[in-house]
Formats: structure tokens, C-alpha cells, sequence
């Protein structure tokens, strides 16, 4: 049998995956240790940075805005995440019982928003939402409900459901693709036992196929939460953090300060800080979400 | 009335090809004196009206100079606002650019050396004759980093008046009668709007800047011309407070118009520019917001403009307003000879040539036109011209409150929804602003 070259010692092979090595490095690593030595200081963007330590951080313990942008995103990740998994199941689970045709007619369907740019969606719902011309509205006083027709994204109590409704409705397609996969991977003589021992349709689903999903539910939680964390798009094209912070998260909060205030130092705190949340949230759902046997426990 | 001086004998495409060669030999007469191959410009008209302007302009410029390359770029205000620094301070800029006067653009750029000062072309093609100082005031910065003293780093080619907007059809269906003289007309006028139920005010919260203009608005008219003094030194970083009597009675009549259902139902989830496209199409009697929405205005012939009139007893009441953003020579532009070119492309953007094309196409140019000047201009452009004309006599144009600090637009921005949906007591909101300010002052 023939020796392939990869088979050589470690120190030989480095040679293969340095492109791969620069390209990451100059491009995710660089960026990451240049936003970390940016946040230990003051920088307005134009100037020399001015060096004051933990002095950002500091400030961010104290810093109202930015609490309100994390009570914001955590009330987000409802929508983004629990709403999407919980619909994506139950849908997953009724769609596994239609007949092929129908489930991928469907599967195509439900899919479609998640192929979309969420820039691109925020924009078209902003329009939606509009209270002067948007279609809602119009609609609700046609039949006659013209006193629910609110300014759905100018309105403190509902801009944050308002907003986050569209991050349902772009994952939840999404995760029921991700369920029906993994019920395709699930051993169908499991069903057929559960079957001959009496077991209905609920029962089947709370005992045999959620808890073989769970792999693909932390994958998707995953996924989600990230996704949460890093919402800029959608939110910024929709509301722009307003009104008067209402559905201000923190990568918009990031934003205002490096963009609009010259604040880079501190701008980059906050992107310190919203990194080490996701490490942490991610973190907590691999030991959280595990399945007790079977499937995938990587 | 501008009179026409062209022979109404003459085909279109002639007298174009008059108005360039005219254009070209007055606004060009140094052309020769430059030998600048490219020069890259930075402005921020990007609506098509005023895109379509700019291009127009820049043609001739080209015409003038086939020998120089025109990189010219748009971006809307905040594209410009958020990339202009980083793009000079990294080399990579324009040569000639916009840039918004105050201490978050302008000020921090003076102060780090990004633009040049342009006393010397001031001089060199008497800039300072065809606007007043106070105007040119607005983009002096001292080396101390002090507004409206020191050198002078940049000029606009375009006035701005916030004012107020009245539907004249509207009002009548109402029964109120024209002219209002004073505040009080305006308040009573509201009152008997509502009452016909109809909206006495279009506005939109959801973009814009539509509620800074309404409560500075408002509180600037209640401000007579000759008391002007505490004003100019709060703007211009002398010092000073928002705590003032006057700018809490003007958050008290917004917050109450916003509570009462003076607004147009709905306004939290609207922009500003659909307030206005819907002010166009007949909604509302009145629309608080400056003369740069002429353009669109103009397509509705029952609406005109009018300063927003201050209460009994204030003579000349003061009119938010000034420049549009400035054009500015920044670092970028090197040697002698760009630095030359540049000069003179602002110099016919604010030459009486491109104030007839500003004119034309609806907007009022911050540089007077000829009063010869070949132009038939729109009812709402006359009156706006009257306005910034008496304005400029009487000293009364006054200020934008959020060029006194770097972060006052966004404390306006922040605290401004909370004021309409009653979340915040008009004292609260002042207190906010007071606050930004006090912090900016102890900052410098």
C-alpha cells in the first residue's frame, strides 16, 4: 500500500494548511486580538489610541444603555430561539406524517424565509408594519379592527414582539428542516415497537422521537442563540434600536458608539463582552442540552 | 421676482449652451492657474432632485477642465458622517467633501488636523460677499477647539430654514383664517383644526428628526433676535445651559400635542419623509421641518412655508435654520496645485451659477442670485427666499441645538419618543440634554 504524503510527520504537512492558517489568522484571529487591545483603550478613530486598562469595562458595569441592550437581546432570544425550536418540532412532527409529495411541497415552503437576506426582510416588514400604508393596518380596519391597528414599531410594548416575530417566522423554517433530518435518522423499528406495545401519537412523540432530536435541538438552540447574540440587520433595518432604545441590542449599542459617537475604545468592549456572552450561552446549552444515550453526545 | 434677461426667441438648446458659456466664463476664469490631475469629491446629495443638481454642476466643472478626472461620490448623511474621518485619517478620502458643521464632524476633524482652513480662497474670490459672517461663523473653529471663532474650514452652497409648513386648503376648511401672526394663532389654529377633526400636525417619530425640529422650532421662536446671546454661546460651546424656562415649556405644548391627538394617528410608527409624502398628499394642516423638503413640497400648490411666528411681544423671533453641510478641503488634498483645484470647485458650487441651478430645481441657495438671473421660481421657493432674506437682516436665523455636542442628537434621538408617549416629564428631558451638555463642557 502506497504512502500518502499526508501520512508524514506533522512539521512536514504544515506547509498545507498555511493558507488556510493566514487567511484565518489575518482575518478572524487579527481582528479579535486588535479589537482586545482596542478595548483596554480610548480611541476616537482618528487619534492616537490613549491606553486606560479595564477602564471600558468599568464603565460598561455602570452603563444603563448597555444593561438595556442585554435585557433586550435576552428577551429576543425568545423569538429567536424558543419560539423557532418549539414551532420547528411541532411542525417537524406533523409534517413526517404526510406523504412525500406533500412534505417536501411543504418542507420548500416553510423553508423559503430562511433563504432570504434578513436586511432584505427587515426592510420589507418595516413596510409591512408601516401604520399609514403598510398592509396590517389597512387590513385590521377593513374588518373593522382600526383600534388594533397600532404603530406596531413606534410603540413600547410591542416593537420588541413586533421585531421579534420576523425572527420567528425566518428560523422556524429553518429548524423543522433541521427535525425532519434528524427524524430521518432515527431506527423507524423503534416506532413500530412503540407501536405494538400501544403507544398513540403524543406519547410516541414525547418519549421516542424528542428525545432522539435532542442532538438536532442543540444543534439548533446553537445555532439560534448565536444568532441572537450577533443580531444587528434585521433589528437595525427595522427599528434601528429605537424608539428611545427599545430594541436596542447590543451589537446596535456597539455600532452607535464607534460609528456615530467616535467611542471605538468602548465600542470594542461592548464586542468583547458580547463575544464572551456567546462562548458562555453556548457553553451552558452543551452541558444543558445532552442526550442521555444514543445519538450524537460530541 | 427674477427677471428674464435671455430673449424668449432663443431654442432651449441655445440658450443651455448660453447659460454654459456664460457659466464657464465666470466661474472658470483660473482654470487655467491649476494643473491638479484628479480631484475626488464627497458630498451628500443624494436624493434624485438634488443628485440630478450636483450632476449638472459637475459637468460643467468637467466642461471647464477636460483635463482633470472628477471622482465624485454620494453618500447619505450618515454614510458620510460615519465614514468621512476614517477615510481621510487613513489617507484614502476626498479631496473636496461635506461635512457637517459642529463639534461630532467638523470640530473633531479641525482638531486633528484632517481639514485646511479656506481664509485664503475666502479672500481670493470674495466668498464673504455673497454670504453674511454669522453664516460663515458657523464653520469657524479655533485652535482650542472653540465653535465659531478662528479659522474658517469650509463654506455651504445651500440655506436651510425650519419652519412651518401650512396646508392653506385645509386651514380653510377649518375656518382659520391666514396670516397667523403669532403663537398664539398658531395654538388657536391647532385648536379649531381638531376640532373640525382633522390633524393639525403631520409628523413622524420612526426616522428623522422631525420632533428636534417641532421643540427647537418652538423654542426658538419664543426668542427675539436681540436676545440672541445665550444661544449663540450654548451652540458655540461658550457655555450656557438647556435648563431654561423656554425649553420646558416647549417640551410641555409638544408633549401635549402628542397626548392630546394633535399628531397624525400613528406618528410613533412613520418616518419623517413619509410624514411629509403624506402631508403632500392632504394630511394635516401643518408640518414642522426645514426648506429642504421644498422639492417634494411643491408638487401639493396649496401648501407654503411661513417662520413658525413667535408669541406677542418678540419682534424678530428666531428661525431654526442656517447652512446646509459644508463643503470642506481636507488633508487629502496634498500639494499647492490640488489644493488650488479644490478651491476653486467649491468656489463654483458657491458661485451665483450654481445657485440659479439650486434655484431652479426648487431649493434655496445659501448664495444670493443675480437678480437678473434667468429663472421662474416655484411660489414655495419665493417665500422661502423672502423668509431667509428677512431672517438674514434681522440676525434671526438661529441654531441647530444638537451641534452643541458631539452626542446631543442622539440624547434627542433617545429620550425625545420617551417625551411623546408620556414616559417623560419635559423637565426629565431637559435634565438629559442639560446633562449631555454639561458633560461635553467638562470634557473639552
Amino acid at each position: 500500500m502506497s504512502r500518502s504524503p499526508l501520512d508524514s510527520k506533522v512539521s512536514s504537512n504544515l506547509v498545507f494548511i498555511l493558507p488556510g492558517l493566514l487567511i484565518y489568522g489575518s482575518l478572524v484571529f487579527g481582528p479579535i486580538i486588535a479589537a482586545l487591545v482596542l478595548s483596554l483603550t480610548s480611541w476616537n478613530g482618528i487619534s492616537a489610541p490613549e491606553w486606560i486598562g479595564f477602564g471600558n469595562y468599568i464603565s460598561l458595569i455602570a452603563d444603563e444603555v448597555f444593561f438595556k441592550s442585554l435585557k433586550n437581546n435576552a428577551l429576543l432570544m425568545i423569538f429567536y430561539c424558543a419560539v423557532p425550536v418549539c414551532l420547528g418540532v411541532a411542525l417537524a412532527a406533523l409534517v413526517w406524517n404526510l406523504k412525500q409529495k406533500e412534505q417536501l411541497a411543504l418542507r420548500t415552503l416553510l423553508f423559503l424565509p430562511y433563504i432570504m437576506p434578513t436586511a432584505v426582510l427587515g426592510i420589507i416588514w418595516h413596510w409591512l408594519y408601516n401604520p399609514a400604508f403598510g398592509p396590517f393596518n389597512q387590513a385590521l380596519k377593513l374588518v373593522g379592527l382600526g383600534d388594533y391597528a397600532l404603530p406596531w414599531l413606534g410603540d413600547f410594548t410591542f416593537v420588541l414582539p413586533a421585531v421579534g416575530v420576523v425572527a420567528s417566522w425566518y428560523f422556524f423554517g429553518f429548524c423543522m428542516v433541521l427535525f425532519l433530518s434528524g427524524m430521518q435518522r432515527i431506527d423507524p423499528s423503534l416506532f413500530e415497537a412503540a407501536k405494538v406495545d400501544g403507544a398513540k401519537g403524543i406519547r410516541t412523540f414525547f418519549f421516542i422521537t424528542l428525545p432522539l432530536l435532542l442532538p438536532e435541538i442543540r444543534i439548533a438552540l446553537l445555532l439560534t442563540i448565536i444568532s441572537s447574540i450577533k443580531s444587528f440587520d434585521l433589528i437595525f433595518t427595522m427599528t434601528r434600536g429605537g424608539p428611545a432604545n427599545a430594541t436596542l441590542v447590543p451589537n446596535i449599542y456597539m455600532y452607535q458608539l464607534g460609528f456615530q459617537l467616535n467611542r471605538y475604545g468602548y465600542a470594542a468592549a461592548v464586542a468583547i463582552v458580547g463575544a464572551i456572552l456567546i462562548f458562555l450561552v453556548n457553553y451552558a446549552v452543551h452541558r444543558l442540552v445532552r442526550p442521555n444515550h444514543g445519538g450524537d453526545a460530541s | 421676482m427674477f427677471r428674464r434677461i435671455i430673449s424668449c426667441s432663443m431654442s432651449p438648446a441655445v440658450r443651455r449652451s448660453a447659460v454654459l458659456a456664460g457659466a464657464a466664463v465666470i466661474g472658470f476664469s483660473l482654470s487655467g492657474m491649476v494643473h491638479a490631475e484628479t480631484l475626488t469629491v464627497w458630498d451628500d446629495h443624494d436624493s434624485e432632485s438634488r443628485a440630478a443638481v450636483m450632476a449638472e454642476l459637475n459637468g460643467r466643472f468637467k466642461e471647464a477642465h477636460p483635463d482633470i478626472t472628477l471622482d465624485h461620490t454620494i453618500r447619505d448623511f450618515a454614510d458620510l458622517n460615519m465614514t468621512l474621518k476614517l477615510a481621510v485619517s487613513s489617507g484614502d478620502g476626498p479631496d473636496v467633501t461635506k461635512v457637517n458643521q459642529g463639534a461630532g464632524a467638523m470640530g473633531l476633524m479641525v482638531k486633528e488636523n484632517l481639514l485646511v482652513p479656506v481664509d485664503d480662497f475666502i479672500t481670493e474670490y470674495g466668498w464673504d460677499k455673497n454670504q453674511s459672517d454669522s453664516l460663515l461663523a458657523r464653520d469657524r473653529w479655533s485652535d482650542k477647539g472653540e465653535f465659531g471663532v478662528g479659522p474658517t474650514y469650509g463654506i455651504s452652497s445651500l440655506a436651510e430654514i425650519v419652519g412651518l409648513y401650512y396646508n392653506e386648503k385645509v386651514l380653510a376648511d377649518a375656518g382659520v383664517e391666514l396670516p397667523l401672526t403669532s403663537f398664539e394663532d398658531l395654538m388657536a389654529a391647532a385648536d379649531k383644526i381638531k376640532d373640525a377633526g382633522k390633524t393639525p400636525f403631520m409628523i413622524g417619530t420612526a426616522k428623522g428628526h422631525l420632533t428636534l425640529h417641532m421643540l427647537a422650532g418652538i423654542t426658538q421662536a419664543h426668542i427675539d433676535a436681540s436676545d440672541r446671546e445665550a444661544l449663540d454661546d450654548l451652540v458655540y460651546g461658550h457655555g450656557g445651559t438647556f435648563n431654561t424656562p423656554g425649553n420646558v415649556e416647549s417640551a410641555k405644548i409638544v408633549q401635549d400635542w402628542a397626548q392630546d391627538g394633535y399628531f397624525f394617528n400613528g406618528y410613533q410608527g412613520i418616518s419623517g419623509d413619509d410624514a411629509v409624502q403624506l402631508f403632500v398628499s392632504g394630511e394635516g394642516a401643518f408640518l414642522i421641518s426645514g426648506t429642504w423638503y421644498f422639492g417634494d413640497m411643491k408638487a401639493n400648490p396649496d401648501i407654503h412655508f411661513m417662520p413658525i411666528p413667535g408669541p406677542e411681544g418678540v419682534e424678530h423671533p428666531l428661525s431654526v435654520g442656517g447652512v446646509d453641510l459644508a463643503w470642506a478641503i481636507t488633508s487629502i488634498a496634498k500639494d499647492d496645485d490640488t489644493k488650488a483645484l479644490a478651491g476653486e470647485y467649491i468656489n463654483y458650487m458657491v458661485s451665483e451659477d450654481a445657485a440659479v441651478t439650486w434655484a431652479k430645481a426648487g431649493y434655496l441657495p445659501a448664495s444670493s442670485v443675480p437678480a437678473d438671473a434667468d429663472i421662474e421660481v416655484t411660489p414655495l421657493l419665493s417665500e422661502g427666499i423672502k423668509i431667509w432674506k428677512s431672517l438674514n437682516e434681522n440676525n434671526a436665523i438661529g441654531h441647530y441645538p444638537d451641534w452643541a455636542s458631539p452626542t446631543m442628537l442622539k440624547t434627542f434621538d433617545d429620550n425625545t419618543p420617551l417625551l411623546l408617549a408620556g414616559q417623560q416629564t419635559p423637565q426629565e428631558l431637559i435634565d438629559k440634554l442639560d446633562a449631555d451638555y454639561q458633560a461635553y463642557m467638562k470634557s473639552k
